[in-house]
């Protein structure tokens, strides 16, 4: 499990952005730095703290960040 | 398949060869930037690695590979039962690579020779195919010859392949031995995965036309052909993430040994990135887990022999070693093997030069 802010944290981290600076409702495709790589960044990452594996299918479908915490239910606590 | 065991199989020598024509990822920058070169440097682990001379094929370099192992090994020509050459980078559709190579290499007519078409499971694959031949098949001395030339099928303007692959062969020698230590191999496929990593046209179920051979600028960003190779990084990470580390855990166990037992892990060099996400996952200690992809990047069904041969071969030479080897990717396909081998004859990397590339059928000419 972790916290939303720390999963937000760790996203930032992926994609090289300053410190605090998602919100977590963003479109995954205005982000800067949102290619494939921070895909497999984020999967590596979520697998890691999350023993989950999202799937880059379920990924490709999300529209928001928002939808990316929704796909990994309880795991991410507020 | 389950666990299988094959008792009675060595293996005398491992020689690995490159083109010696380096291509570093900096050269890349003119295409993709700079800042992106080095990011992706960074994750993939490859700084730079070897690309096949202009008209040099797959064959050539696993023909130089062969033919110093053959010779180190001091084996007569006649003495080698079987010939094994595993690619996707074949000379032709037909004959079969393996049938040139039995000529080339002065083999004896009573030689069989055959091809295997698999990519990343390759080595592995090879390995098991060769072991069989020797416990079951009647043969004595077979030769597993292994490599791919991925510059000739790779977009220079696709960001998620140019920069990972590059181009190898290698000879591995097996002969009957009563009293070598038993080899347990796991295998799987699974072709759902088969658009994960492909080259979709240019062959006969979606044939070559004007059109397949046009590059166009994809949603990513990166423009590749139908005839390029093309490769989906997620979905590979994620079939990864699936099937490794069970596989590495069924191999362990079916061969009654603990991670503490084994001398050193030998993976498919997919992805540096991707390889140590899966050795921190099955807690394998860093200074057993090989690691060889920043001078060679991704060299396909190469990459088991040559991280061997580039990271193994002073201890391999002297002594004997526990290995757990694996490959996975393009099919999906996955094999690995709890291996016991050494001493054995193992030269350094190869450096092939230019002129070693063979003669061009007649008919082309």
């Amino acid at each position: 499990m972790m916290t939303k802010r720390e999963f937000l944290s760790e996203l930032e981290e992926i994609l090289e952005t300053d410190p605090g600076a998602l919100k977590g409702d963003e479109r995954l495709t205005d982000l800067k730095g949102w290619n494939s790589l921070a895909v497999v960044s984020l999967i590596a990452m979520v697998d890691e703290r999350l023993d989950t594996t999202l799937s880059p299918r379920e990924i490709a479908k999300a529209g928001s960040i928002a939808d990316i915490v929704r796909l990994l239910g309880d795991t991410i606590v507020p | 398949m389950a666990t299988c065991t094959v008792s009675g199989v060595r293996l005398a020598g491992i020689a690995s060869a490159v083109p010696d024509r380096v291509r570093t990822l900096a050269s890349h920058a003119a295409v993709f930037g700079e800042a992106e070169v080095r990011k992706i440097s960074e994750s993939i682990g490859v700084k730079s690695r070897q690309v096949a001379f202009d008209g040099m094929c797959t064959s050539d370099i696993c023909f130089a590979a062969a033919d110093r192992l053959l010779n180190d090994l001091a084996w007569p020509r006649e003495s080698v039962d079987a010939l094994i050459f595993v690619s996707q980078t074949p000379d032709y559709v037909l004959p079969a690579t393996s049938c040139c190579l039995q000529e080339r290499l002065r083999l004896s007519k009573r030689c069989a020779a055959f091809d295997v078409g698999l990519g990343c499971s390759g080595h592995i694959y090879g390995l098991w195919i060769a072991s069989s031949l020797l416990v079951g098949g009647g043969a004595r001395r077979v030769l597993l010859l292994t490599g791919d030339t991925h510059s000739y099928i790779c977009s220079p303007l696709d960001r998620s392949v140019a920069l990972l692959f590059g181009d190898a062969g290698t000879a591995t020698a097996l002969e009957a031995d009563g009293s070598a230590a038993p080899m347990t191999f796991v295998l799987g496929t699974d072709g759902s995965g088969r658009d994960a990593l492909i080259m979709p046209a240019g062959l006969f179920r979606n044939p070559h036309t004007e059109e397949t051979a046009i590059r166009t600028a994809g949603e990513d960003g990166n423009s590749r052909s139908a005839e390029d190779l093309f490769m989906n990084g997620a979905e590979i990470f994620a079939f990864t993430l699936r099937e490794v580390p069970p596989l590495i855990l069924a191999v362990l166990q079916g061969a009654g040994w603990s991670v503490d037992e084994v001398d050193a892990f030998v993976f498919h060099q997919a992805n540096q990135f991707m390889l140590q996400h899966v050795a921190r996952r099955l807690k394998l200690p860093k200074d057993k887990f090989i690691l060889a992809m920043e001078e060679f990047g991704n060299t396909g069904s190469a990459s088991v022999p040559v991280a061997m041969s580039a990271r193994l071969a002073a201890r391999l030479r002297s002594a004997s070693l526990r290995t757990v080897l694996a490959g996975f990717g393009v099919g999906y396909s996955w094999g690995a093997v709890a291996l016991t081998c050494g001493p054995m004859v193992m030269p350094d990397v190869l450096k092939v030069p230019g002129s070693v590339v063979g003669t061009v059928s007649s008919r082309s000419e």
